[in-house]
């Protein structure tokens, strides 16, 4: 096994497990707010390594700088994505707020 | 199985259920938090099964949803919550010279 192979490996292992863990907590999370953070996660850490790993496996070349255009569109999708939906929360529960307020 | 594919199977049956438990569930704000991971999700287990399958071409898929996903998801914010009640409020007054 090469060290570029291991490089690959542990890569991908680290990306599927920030995936996988983050869909958990999904679930375990209380809160619209609280799941935005794995929402942030999985799409900043978790699909940017996997692309990694896909990209060190391809080596130098036209298709790594596509897999790595593919993984930085889907870190600034998520990013904005996330900030979106938590903007969206906020003036959908801002009324509530007020009721509970008075 | 090579060890793309295992990933794939991984992220996809792990990873995609908890998302369309929370899509299916909750108002409607709180659904759009699953949708988008299942969209992310999606694009990466499309990269992954084109590795796995030695067809790099089934990457093209993965390039489509991460740019139309996002933007998916902010239309659905948009229709959601629509404009600040502030920021109509001063648009509506800046039209009338106030």
């Amino acid at each position: 096994m090469t060290p570029r192979h291991l490089l690959v490996l542990v890569l991908l292992v680290a990306g599927t497990a920030v995936l996988v863990l983050t869909a958990l907590s999904l679930v375990v999370l209380p809160g619209p707010y609280l799941r935005l953070h794995a929402l942030s996660c999985a799409t900043s850490l978790g699909a940017p390594l996997v692309v990694l790993a896909l990209a060190v496996d391809t080596g130098p070349g036209r298709a790594a700088v596509t897999l790595l255009a593919i993984g930085a569109l889907l870190a600034a999708g998520g990013t904005v994505t996330t900030m979106a939906i938590g903007r969206a929360t906020a003036l959908l529960e801002e009324p509530e707020r007020e009721e509970l307020a008075q | 199985m090579n060890a793309w594919l295992l990933a794939a199977v991984v992220v996809c049956s792990a990873g995609l259920a908890p998302c369309l438990w929370l899509a299916a569930r909750g108002a409607a704000q709180y659904r759009l938090v699953g949708i988008s991971l299942a969209g992310t999700l999606a694009a990466v287990v499309f990269l992954l099964l084109a590795r796995g399958f030695h067809r790099d071409s089934y990457g093209d898929l993965a390039l489509v949803l991460a740019v139309l996903a996002p933007a998916g998801t902010l239309v659905f914010t948009r229709f959601l919550a629509g404009e600040p009640v502030d920021a109509v409020r001063d648009t509506a007054g800046s039209e009338h010279g106030e």
